[in-house]
């Protein structure tokens, strides 16, 4: 088996400052500091996590389990505390153009058109050195674009498309430079149920067609065991491989209504069993989305290490 | 330039005013004949007034301005209230014997210098301080001092280091408009949203592509935001300044028509004043417009 990503015992924590919510008389979540100390968020905790090259793998966990973070640190925006993350066994040490991130806010460049959004991880120097031309450029973009199905839409500002268009378009730009993995954020959270179905099936295509290998996080369960070859499932926080489940549904590429296939419904009962637990301990501790500066706004001193591991 | 800008609203009065008395004439037939007739006029009146209603302050105004000083005023009053006509006229003297043009041309020298070293500088620092978070902490509070000492309370410095002659004018109109300039380089820089930092760094973008193609387009319409603000404060203290002591310029024209009692020439430099004022703005505007057309709809879009 070759693992185009792995990762080995990666635990995250951020330092937290005592934020106004919390309360000082408490001693701190990891042990016998002082009231005013910082305290320490402990995002990830020791995971290990192989992702096979071509693999499509889709990443569940509760809210506040640390899947953003676990996707900042394979795309290189942040570096583990502790532990190991490989791509094609070399150690991640920053952004690199064999990964790219498409997130959940599209986050594309509003004074750009989608063709200069596209063309934006063109403009440096390629891998062999050189540097596209302008025309080479938007050839390039306009090829992407067709691929999402946004042709004839290159000179549209992002205000001018919808919600739907616009991700298409990030996903366009991290298609453009051409990176062996895709991560991707909650990609389709933002947008309406028939765009989120019609969108999974072009992103099934278009993995299909490139043979990216894909890590895609996700809060829907049904998404997760539809997209995924294989669901992750964390744990509540601080976030560990609670279990991997392999999605094995036949013919997935008939004209069939896969969500309705016995195989689907059976998989989908499976990682909801076993997410459900996990949800319930994160909303009887109320964890929240940890903020890209390791903040969680619910992160109170004390509640963080109440549970037995795992 | 100047010329049409002054005489347009004396010369817009008449016809637009007219316009609208003419206007009431169909509008009356219109709707005792047929409905299309009526619509056709109903649109044609809908158009007249929303120019009319856009203008009807300025006309309003202006009307009083002529007819109060000469049916409402004591003859005192008048002598330093003169009606529109009078003021119009002197200000045509003044235009024909080039006096107007003159004191325009050192005005807009200075504050066009004073302004241009404000923006260069004002920007420069602003991008520094903004990307060095060091800077900042050390030249903030000296610069919130400086932002909240009037700019005309330090005039009195500048004359006396300066002298004044142009340095000491154009400094401080370089003084005026560099902390809008500067201080909204800050926060445009700032305020970028950092999920497009977060994009752009996973697009492998450097520091210096990130800062050139992420945070300074992101920056430019509240740092256009910062020029209109400087462009309205270089003519403000501008004209204080030239009417503190100054051997041309549209405030020393305006001060020097006062002491020597030519009471319309002070007038017509008033109304110079709000001409360029409103042009300046207009201008700037326009161009604020034109750097954040991408914003647009930036709300309702995401």
């Amino acid at each position: 088996m070759t693992a185009k990503i792995s990762l080995r015992n990666v635990t995250k924590q951020f330092t937290v400052r005592a934020g106004k919510g919390s309360r000082p008389s408490q001693p701190a979540a990891t042990g016998q500091r002082g009231p005013k100390e910082p305290t320490t968020l402990t995002a990830l905790d020791s995971l290990s996590l192989d992702v096979r090259d071509g693999e499509f793998l889709t990443l569940v966990g509760p809210s506040g389990s640390g899947k953003t973070t676990l996707l900042d640190l394979l795309a290189g925006l942040s570096t583990p505390t502790s532990g190991e993350v490989l791509v094609d066994g070399q150690p991640v040490t920053g952004p690199g153009k064999d990964r790219a991130v498409v997130f959940q806010q599209y986050a594309l460049f509003p004074w750009r058109t989608a063709s200069a959004n596209v063309s934006i991880g063109l403009e440096g120097r390629g891998p062999d050195g050189r540097k596209l031309n302008r025309r080479e450029r938007a050839a390039k973009a306009s090829e992407y674009l067709e691929l999402v199905g946004l042709a004839g839409f290159e000179d549209r500002f992002p205000h001018e498309l919808s919600g739907g268009m616009k991700q298409r378009v990030a996903i366009a730009r991290s298609l453009a430079y051409e990176p062996d993995v895709l991560l991707m954020d909650e990609p389709f959270a933002a947008l309406d149920a028939q765009t989120r179905e019609q969108l999974q099936d072009e992103l099934l295509r278009i993995w299909r067609a490139t043979g990216k290998t894909i890590v895609f996080i996700t809060h829907g369960i049904d998404e997760a065991v539809y997209l995924g070859q294989r669901v992750a499932v964390l744990s509540a926080r601080p976030g560990r491989l609670k279990a991997i489940v392999d999605v094995d549904i036949p013919d997935r590429d008939g004209e069939d209504d896969i969500r309705s296939h016995p195989a689907f419904v059976e998989q989908r009962h499976k990682v909801w069993t076993l997410l459900h637990d996990e949800v319930r301990l994160a909303q009887d501790a109320g964890h929240r989305k940890i903020l890209p500066d390791g903040t969680a706004p619910d992160e109170v001193p004390g509640t963080t290490l109440e549970r037995s591991a795992a | 330039m100047t010329t049409t800008l002054a005489q347009q609203p004396a010369a817009s009065a008449a016809p637009k005013q007219g316009a609208a008395v003419g206007d009431s004439g169909p509008v009356e037939t219109g709707r005792r004949s047929t409905t299309a007739a009526l619509a056709l006029a109903r649109t044609a009146a809908a158009r007249a007034g929303s120019g009319l209603w856009k203008a009807a302050g300025i006309l309003a105004f202006l009307a009083l301005w002529e007819l109060g000083p000469s049916y409402l005023a004591s003859a005192s009053t008048r002598v330093f209230l003169p009606p529109l006509h009078v003021v119009l006229a002197a200000w045509g003297k003044l235009f024909e014997s080039g006096t107007i043009q003159a004191h325009l041309a050192a005005s807009l020298t200075r504050s066009v210098s004073g302004f241009g070293a404000a923006l260069v500088a004002g920007i420069t620092l602003g991008l520094l301080i903004a990307w060095y978070g060091k800077l900042n902490s050390v030249l903030n509070p000296l610069l919130e001092l400086f932002r909240n000492t009037a700019a005309l309370a330090l005039l009195p410095v500048f004359t006396l280091l300066l002298g004044i002659g142009e340095e000491s004018k154009i400094s401080i109109v370089a003084y005026a408009a560099f902390f809008p300039v500067l201080l909204n380089t800050i926060a445009g820089v700032k305020t970028v949203d950092p999920l497009l930092i977060r994009a752009a760094k996973s697009l492998g973008l450097s520091s210096l592509a990130l800062f050139r193609k992420v945070i300074l387009p992101s920056a430019v319409p509240t740092i256009f935001t910062g020029i209109r603000m400087a462009g309205t404060a270089s003519i403000l203290v501008l004209i204080a300044a030239e009417m503190v002591g100054a051997k041309a310029g549209l405030g020393y024209l305006i001060v020097n028509a006062q002491s020597s009692f030519l009471i319309p020439d002070m007038y017509a430099g008033i109304l110079t004043v709000s001409l360029l004022g409103l042009a300046v703005n207009f201008l700037l505007v326009g161009l604020e417009r034109h750097f954040s057309r991408w914003r647009t709809a930036v709300g309702s879009g995401s």
